[in-house]
């Protein structure tokens, strides 16, 4: 079969599977139904593995043409290239691995097969925004992941004290989102205006060979547009407040969608136009502090939360915050990079901790736990694992990812970089916090939450094993240039520069050897300097994170999420409110429908003036007609 | 010509056959109107024009008799008919209208007038259909409304009322600019200067924006979709509501295009306000009827805005959203009903827990909600891309600005989903969907999804007679 008659079938699989789950899982048993979507996820991670082994050039396959009006033809078709196939071997292969997880996870479940369901049509979703072959394609996709992280979120909405919570979340999550959306719609439209398509082969050949560009101000317009678009699915500064709250979704659902995969659409959004961005050097620019913030922002509030699901949220915005910084400047790759070690152990992390509530019987606050390495070994050691790939411990994946985004920092300049690494330094801060919290010191919670505390089963273990291998060797991908004698291996960068529109015409300076050298040695003594810390105040000491009301300024503000919620409340919230009340009771109750009811009486109540008025200059049955009407009409409201 | 006259037969016939078997038979006559117009649609060739009746001689106040359709008008009989199949379905298990001789005698006469209107080449048949389609729907709200719908309705009717006999001035205006007839062909012909065509096209702009409801002449609009009763509400959004879209495009637009650089923007600006303000009201209403009148409200005056940009991509689109608002409108106000009939109540605070009762009923509601917020695969998205996309592409702001829509949607369709639908269990009975329901549900869902998969099956049919309309536009604009 040839690579076009293939991408169809990546599609496929998964949505056979949803469409199974969703009309007869019901009737299935759970095995069955869970092995089902598990299966088909494999099989398209498969076929995506066929797929990119033997793909030289890009190939695009057409499905049918769903649009065609003179100016205008969009197609359903899809696009493989090494980018996209990345992304889809990252998107089934991760994606396999937590639907295995949440076969175990969910089993208590009531809703069981709705869950696999919705995650199969997530990956369907997902692939066609990743293979679709134009930003229409990416629409739809990019839509459609909103639509089952909706769902997923408010997956539980039926819970006795957080179902209508949950459901809030939900609709937070996807009402920002859409705000994103509308700007990637307009930056849609504007492509439209200015390349009369929104093909990527087309587009990119325009700007590309052609040199056919928009002038400078359209260029800003368009990449700006898109990246409002990224800023809503990748949690940014400001769209960024959905991704915490989408933690009331089950777990699994926070490592596939929240962590490893949907949020980072933007970045793959980015990347796949990156030759638009490399002639809009203003957007970049904004790219890169806006990148800068949110890392920042996201890692500072972090510090102080005490939801193990919360602290991993903040650390996943603070974390594709770094990816925008890597946009910013252009290192794309990097950004690839990171984004594939990131979903390595990120999911790996969310699944742990996914792990640690199952055996906690549901319970998320880090303060009621403590003293679990030994209770639920592989959960530990796993977690230990991502914990330090994460803090960027050397030789883990996080490592070299990491160190590649500050040595281009570095490159731009020495204040982008000293702010990254305080970023840094708090990430690993909060990730030793909640690890020595979570795994070292005492047990906490009740007798009887610990008398339940057990390992996980198989089914949740061997995916944490397996990520937990990916964590740690995921840096081989794109090991730097000092390593192997010199030559370095460069596959990922090799692997993108091959194939993708835009990427081999850009050439970043690499720091020299010396230099790689030197902001090696600053992050490994970051990071162990921190452990060494924590593992002091936490291990040591034993201290617990403190009850809210005694936390210091710093801290509340913290903890209390900087008070973003409440500033978008005061901001957006309470006025529209307010309009929609004035509207309501003051425009449309008393203006508007006052004038009409005046109007409707003098009518009503003088209908001889009218016709009599009327009858001098037509010959008209038709007035009649209507005038009959009326009589009609009065005969039964008089009658009533 | 059966394409009239059947549902013509139909309103009559529904009154002499008994109790028992009404909504049987109702069903089947809908759905022999459903197979005539397909019938129709297989033998028709896209661009052509078929004539279903035509007499040039002159009865009274100089109309003729001309009938017949083209894509746009096929499109919008098979969407009449397959609605009023639709509605009559929706209305199926409430037996005390569904057996009601004089309910289903209405929807067809309703359905009769639809057709007339949409199939009227003469102005003044136009005018009558017109007319004669406000006699049943209000008929339908006052013989089965709510108890306190007397005040409201004789607002909605003498609102619409004046909005017609506007209408009517504006058509004898024209009448004496010609010698001719009525016909459409002569009257597309007449030409006026820019201030004749303004006072001609302000009685239909009226009439017509009245009935849409454009803001700010929407204010009966949301009372009477409460106060009447489902199937009436039906009838007002789903089908009457596109009567107006249908006149703006059909006849207002080629025969004053000499002021249409006059009205352009007031129009315009019009339906972004309503959808902005419609949308920003529904988000506190608590009645859920109310919140999808207005946000009935809101889709419209994008369609009616859309329609103001002189682009065969507007157009589509205009008529692609029609199509689909139709369908969600309907799905929306059954979901209403379902909840409105098992409870006896429909204030979103005081319900809740009803997608633990009811999981298919939750299933189905929730596809007809993110259908009404226009999601991707749903033929709402392909309508609205378009509109949006010409809109700003005409002004980048006012794209902006009703590209907001997209947002508001969602607060509000999930704000009334959410509130009605999740949270714990109680106390309350809910009985799941029947078949029937189920199938309402499911052949609105299929519509809305294969349009929005494959647009181009309804592109195809309709782009050539817009086309036509375009090119008679722009010729006397420019």
């Amino acid at each position: 079969m040839s690579i076009q008659q293939l991408l169809p079938l990546l599609l496929l699989f998964p949505l056979i599977g949803a469409f199974i789950n969703g009309t007869a899982g019901k009737k299935l048993p759970k095995i069955v139904a869970g092995s089902l979507a598990t299966l088909m996820t494999f099989v398209s991670f498969l076929i995506a593995l066929t797929i990119f082994l033997n793909l030289d050039q890009p190939v695009r396959s057409l499905l049918f043409t769903m649009i065609d009006i003179d100016s205008l033809h969009l197609d359903a078709a899809l696009y493989a290239d090494n980018l996209s196939m990345w992304m889809t071997l990252i998107i089934t292969g991760v994606g396999s691995l937590i639907h295995l997880f949440s076969m175990g996870y969910m089993s208590h479940d009531k809703g069981y097969y709705k869950f696999f369901t919705y995650l199969n049509l997530f990956i369907f979703s997902m692939l066609i925004l990743v293979l679709g072959s134009n930003y229409f394609m990416l629409f739809f996709g990019w839509e459609g992941v909103g639509i089952c992280s909706y769902l997923l979120i408010g997956f539980h909405y039926d819970d006795e004290q957080k179902g209508l919570l949950n459901g809030l979340a939900a609709r937070k999550a996807f009402i920002m989102n859409r705000i994103g959306d509308l700007g990637l719609l307009i930056g849609l439209f504007l492509m439209l205006l200015s390349f009369g398509t929104l093909e990527y082969e087309q587009v990119s050949r325009m700007v590309l060979v052609d040199k056919i560009l928009p002038n400078g101000n359209m260029l800003f317009a368009i990449t700006i547009c898109l990246f409002i678009g990224a800023t809503g699915k990748s949690a940014q500064i400001p769209l960024f407040t959905w991704l915490p709250d989408a933690m009331a979704g089950p777990t699994p659902v926070s490592a596939l969608i929240h962590a490893a995969t949907m949020v980072t659409a933007g970045i793959f959004l980015v990347v796949r136009s990156n030759y638009l961005f490399h002639y809009a050097p203003f957007t970049r620019e904004i790219i890169l502090y806006i990148g800068l913030a949110t890392s920042i922002v996201a890692a500072f509030i972090a510090l102080r939360q005490n939801d193990i699901k919360k602290v991993l949220a903040y650390s996943t915005v603070s974390q594709l915050g770094l990816i925008f910084v890597a946009l910013g400047l252009e290192a794309y790759t990097t950004a690839i990079f990171h984004v594939t070690t990131h979903a390595f152990f990120k999911a790996l992390l969310f699944l742990g901790s996914g792990s640690v509530i199952h055996a906690m019987s549901g319970e998320q606050d880090i303060r009621k736990m403590g003293g679990l390495k030994d209770k639920i070994r592989i959960t530990h050691i796993t977690f230990l694992i991502g914990t330090l790939a994460i803090s960027g411990f050397p030789l883990f994946s996080g490592f070299y990812s990491k160190d590649e985004i500050l040595g281009y920092a570095f490159g731009h300049s020495l204040t982008i970089y000293i702010l990254l690494v305080i970023s840094v330094t708090m990430t690993a801060i909060y990730m030793f916090r909640l690890y020595f919290v979570v795994f070292h010191g005492t047990f906490r919670d009740s007798k009887d939450v610990e008398h339940h505390v057990h390992e996980s089963p198989l089914s949740m273990t061997l995916p944490l094993m397996v990520l937990a291998v990916l964590s740690v060797i995921g840096g081989v991908l794109n090991l730097p240039g000092i390593f192997l004698h010199g030559s370095g291996t460069h596959f990922l960068n090799n692997l993108l520069n091959k194939n993708v529109a835009g990427l081999d015409q850009i050439h970043n300076v690499h720091p020299d050897h010396t230099t790689t050298l030197i902001l090696m040695g600053v992050a490994v003594a970051i990071c162990l300097t921190t452990l060494f810390i924590s593992s002091i105040v936490y291990k040591k000491k034993g201290s617990v994170p403190s009850e809210d009301a005694q936390l210091s300024a710093w801290e509340t503000f913290s903890n209390k999420k900087m008070y973003w919620d409440e500033l978008y409340d005061i901001l957006f919230v309470k006025p529209i409110e307010w309009f929609s009340k004035v509207f309501y009771t003051i425009v449309d109750s008393f203006i508007l429908s006052g004038i009409i009811e005046g109007v409707v009486r003098t009518v009503a109540f003088s209908g001889d003036i009218v016709r009599k008025w009327q009858t001098g200059k037509v010959n008209s049955y038709i007035l009649w007609m209507v005038f009959g009407i009326i009589g009609f009409i009065t005969y039964y409201l008089i009658k009533l | 010509m059966e394409l009239l006259i059947l549902p013509l037969a139909l309103s009559l016939v529904s009154l002499i056959i008994p109790k028992s078997t009404r909504r049987f038979a109702a069903l089947l006559g809908a759905l022999a109107s459903i197979v005539i117009a397909v019938v129709h649609l297989t033998s028709f060739h896209a661009g052509a024009f078929v004539e279903l009746f035509s007499s040039n001689h002159q009865t009274f106040f100089r109309m003729t008799y001309q009938m017949g359709y083209d894509g746009l008008g096929l499109a919008m009989i098979l969407l009449t008919n397959v609605i009023v199949f639709v509605i009559l379905l929706a209305n199926f298990e409430n037996v005390n209208i569904a057996s009601n001789k004089m309910f289903n005698s209405m929807v067809f006469l309703m359905q009769f007038a639809l057709l007339g209107v949409f199939t009227s080449f003469d102005l003044i048949l136009f005018y009558i259909f017109w007319e004669l389609s406000l006699i049943p729907v209000f008929l339908i709200a006052f013989w089965f409304g709510e108890k306190d719908r007397k005040r409201t309705l004789l607002i909605f009717f003498i609102y619409t009322f004046i909005g017609s006999l506007a209408m009517l001035f504006s058509i004898f205006y024209i009448g004496t600019l010609t010698t001719g007839n009525y016909d459409y062909q002569t009257l597309v012909d007449i030409e006026m200067n820019t201030k004749t065509a303004l006072v001609v096209c302000m009685g239909f702009f009226f009439a017509f924006a009245v009935k849409i409801p454009l803001f700010p002449f929407h204010t009966w609009q949301p009372e009477t979709y409460t106060k009447s009763p489902m199937a009436g509400t039906m009838l007002l959004s789903g089908l009457m509501l596109k009567m107006a879209l249908f006149g703006i495009l059909r006849w207002m637009l080629p025969l004053t295009p000499e002021a249409y650089h006059c009205y352009k923007y007031v129009i315009i600006v019009l339906g972004l306000i309503g959808v902005i303000y419609a949308a920003v009201i529904a988000m506190k209403q608590n009645d859920l009827k109310k919140i999808f009148a207005y946000a009935s409200i809101s889709h419209v005056g994008l369609i009616a805005a859309g329609l103001m940009i002189l682009s065969i991509d507007a157009f589509t689109g205009a008529v692609v959203q029609m199509v689909n608002h139709a369908f969600v409108a309907v799905g929306l106000f059954l979901a209403a009903d379902i909840i409105d009939r098992r409870l006896g109540r429909r204030d979103i605070q005081t319900l809740g827990g009803i997608a633990v009762k009811a999981p298919k009923f939750a299933f189905w509601f929730a596809v007809i909600c993110f259908a009404a917020v226009s999601v991707p695969l749903t033929s709402g998205f392909i309508g609205e891309f378009l509109l949006i996309k010409e809109l700003f592409t005409d002004n980048a702001w006012i794209g902006v600005l009703i590209g907001t829509t997209l947002i508001l949607a969602c607060v509000y369709t999930f704000r009334a989903y959410q509130l009605s639908m999740y949270g714990k269990e109680s106390s309350f009975n809910f009985n799941d969907l029947t078949i029937t329901e189920i199938i309402t549900f499911a052949i609105i869902s299929i519509i809305v999804v294969v349009f929005g998969i494959y647009p181009q099956l309804l592109i195809d049919l309709v782009k050539p007679s817009l086309e036509t309309i375009l090119m008679t536009i722009k010729e006397s604009s420019i």
